[in-house]
């Protein structure tokens, strides 16, 4: 039986309980598994992003959720509708990663046929479809066949085909992933844009800054396990801050012995600066500066970024994981 | 609805492929060469005319059913644009529905235009009667390929490209000897008759739909022929698309 949920389920876009997915090789019969027990919640209005490294179970999951794939084992639901039913993608848009499209088709063409597929009527989906084209910049030349368009205009395309339909749950597969800075910045702006609406976003990511700034909450699955779900603050926040001080005249004395090792000084032609990777000892450090006499000029706090704590965290796995083989050997 | 919009995707994709404009003026090209033959037909231009274009029609459709039709579904998976169509509330049977109407559809064209060329090319040369018994084979023969295409829809998708080439025509020439398969069955001792009867039951009944023959004296068939020769195919092909849509149901889109 899955588990009750932390919210009740009307507040939930995305449910997923013990969600699976096994394969089973055509040759050796050998079964891999691509998702192992995930208990996911992606509430309402969240934009929530889902990080992991290249095989981490991510397209599986978002597969799953999306009926292209049939899970082995688990229930999920889309706005409280259980994915076995195709009536649960009613509400929903999708951007596979890469997506491919129809290159004998225009853009208005593939925009009508998105629309019509989402169950939008013939004359709506035509005025959505020309609203939309227009809107990711490419209503300039509704009729120029799909093989001509960049891989940058493909990939608006796609996510004008899956938002025209105005979807209350959103599911982006790298969305950003080959585009170049304008790009990123286009799809950036659509998903904000998206945000405000109230429309709830699950996507997945490797651009870490990307993240940073869309996501209320980011999920890590690594190996096919999710391994932590937080609010970007929670991450960020929870670790260790680090203190830049810069300063000028600094006598070369050693450090006290209360902060060697928790300090680092860079000596530079006309600036001292100190890296303390201990933020609770700041005031200490101060008072020590004061002492010997140097003249503080700056105190920059240093977050740690969401990058550095996803490969920490991939990390950490990587040794748990290790540890496992080691103690089952 | 949302099978027709698959549909008319489908006839769209089928109708813009050089595929089946090179076929359409390959089919002209040969009823115009078989005036060419009139002298060496010695009176009978004629039934020559009929015969060879009521059997362009039925060989160019099918060669359109293995140029498209055998890798319809296949492709889709392939190419990947298939994650863009089923990750919508639309049904795996609708989709597979939408994809056997559409090349229907751009088959029943080829039909309507190669049907229309040996009509003229008979009025021209003053058979006008011949009218009617063409237009009935023209229609059985576009039955025909309606069958065949559910059986390409089937294969193409449970298996490659290739094998569904293979499955697909080896099904249609099983399908012309099925009467032949029958007579066999009847004769053959033991488990070879059962398998051989199961086998004529299982492959489409094709010759139902061969009336080149009558055609090409002018002659029409009865209104039974027609209605039983409708019904079967519709039976058969819904058949043939519920296993597919039954096959199709439990696959992964990886």
């Amino acid at each position: 039986m899955p588990d009750a949920p932390d919210h009740p389920p009307e507040a939930l876009a995305i449910r997923t309980a013990g969600l699976s997915k096994s394969y089973r090789h055509n040759w050796t019969g050998r079964i891999v598994t691509g998702l192992d027990e995930l208990n996911l919640e992606v509430r309402l209005g969240e934009v929530m992003g889902y990080l992991g490294p290249n095989g981490a179970g991510k397209t599986t999951t978002l597969k799953l959720l999306t009926g292209l794939l049939k899970p082995t084992r688990g229930d999920a639901w889309l706005m409280g509708v259980p994915i076995q039913q195709v009536s649960s993608r009613r509400r929903i848009g999708f951007l596979p990663e890469q997506p491919y499209f129809y290159e004998y088709l225009n853009g208005m063409e593939y925009l009508e046929l998105a629309g019509q597929l989402s169950g939008l009527a013939g004359q709506e989906a035509h005025r959505q479809a020309r609203g939309w084209l227009g809107r990711v910049g490419l209503g300039e030349r509704p009729r120029l066949v799909l093989r001509k368009y960049s891989k940058g205009m493909l990939q608006r395309l796609g996510l004008a085909a899956a938002l025209l339909h105005q979807p209350d749950v959103l599911i982006l597969d790298e969305p950003m992933s080959g585009l170049d800075p304008f790009g990123r910045r286009d799809v950036r702006d659509l998903i904000l844009e998206q945000r405000e609406r109230g429309t709830t976003v699950l996507f997945s990511s490797h651009i870490l800054p990307d993240v940073e700034i869309l996501c209320d909450r980011v999920a890590i699955i690594l190996g096919g396990r999710l391994t932590r779900v937080a609010t970007v603050g929670q991450l960020v926040g929870a670790s260790h801050q680090q203190v830049e001080i810069r300063c000028t005249v600094v006598p070369p004395f050693a450090p006290e012995p209360g902060l060697v090792g928790t300090v680092e000084r860079r000596d530079r032609p006309h600036e001292t600066s100190f890296l303390l990777h201990d933020d609770t000892r700041l005031g200490e450090m101060l008072a020590w500066l004061l002492r010997v006499g140097a003249q503080v000029r700056a105190v920059t706090p240093q977050r740690a970024t969401l990058e550095e704590l996803f490969l920490a965290t991939a990390a950490r796995a990587d040794a748990d994981a290790h540890a496992d083989e080691r103690r089952s050997a | 609805m949302k099978a027709a919009a698959i549909a008319r995707n489908t006839f769209r994709e089928a109708t813009r492929d050089r595929a089946l404009t090179g076929v359409l003026v390959a089919g002209v090209a040969l009823i115009l060469a078989t005036q060419a033959l009139g002298a060496l037909a010695l009176g009978e231009e004629s039934r020559l005319t009929v015969d060879l274009g009521l059997s362009a029609i039925s060989g160019f459709g099918l060669l359109v059913i293995v140029l498209v039709g055998t890798s319809l579904v296949a492709k889709e998976i392939e190419r990947r644009t298939i994650f863009n169509l089923l990750s919508r509330p639309i049904g795996r049977p609708a989709y597979l529905l939408g994809k056997w109407l559409g090349l229907s559809s751009a088959l029943w064209v080829v039909v309507a235009v190669l049907g229309l060329v040996v009509w003229l090319m008979l009025e021209v040369r003053g058979h006008g009667g011949y009218g009617p018994a063409v237009a009935e084979a023209a229609y059985l023969a576009g039955l025909e390929l309606t069958v065949v295409t559910g059986l390409a829809v089937l294969f193409s998708a449970l298996s490659t490209p290739v094998l569904s080439t293979l499955y697909t025509v080896g099904f249609y020439c099983a399908g012309q000897w099925s009467w032949d398969l029958r007579d066999f069955a009847e004769r053959a001792p033991g488990a070879l008759g059962v398998t051989l009867r199961v086998a004529a039951d299982l492959v489409p009944n094709l010759p139902i739909f061969n009336m080149r023959a009558l055609a090409a004296h002018g002659q029409v068939t009865t209104p039974f022929h027609l209605g039983l020769a409708t019904l079967y195919a519709l039976v058969y092909c819904g058949c043939v698309l519920a296993l597919a849509a039954a096959a199709f149901e439990s696959r992964d889109f990886k």
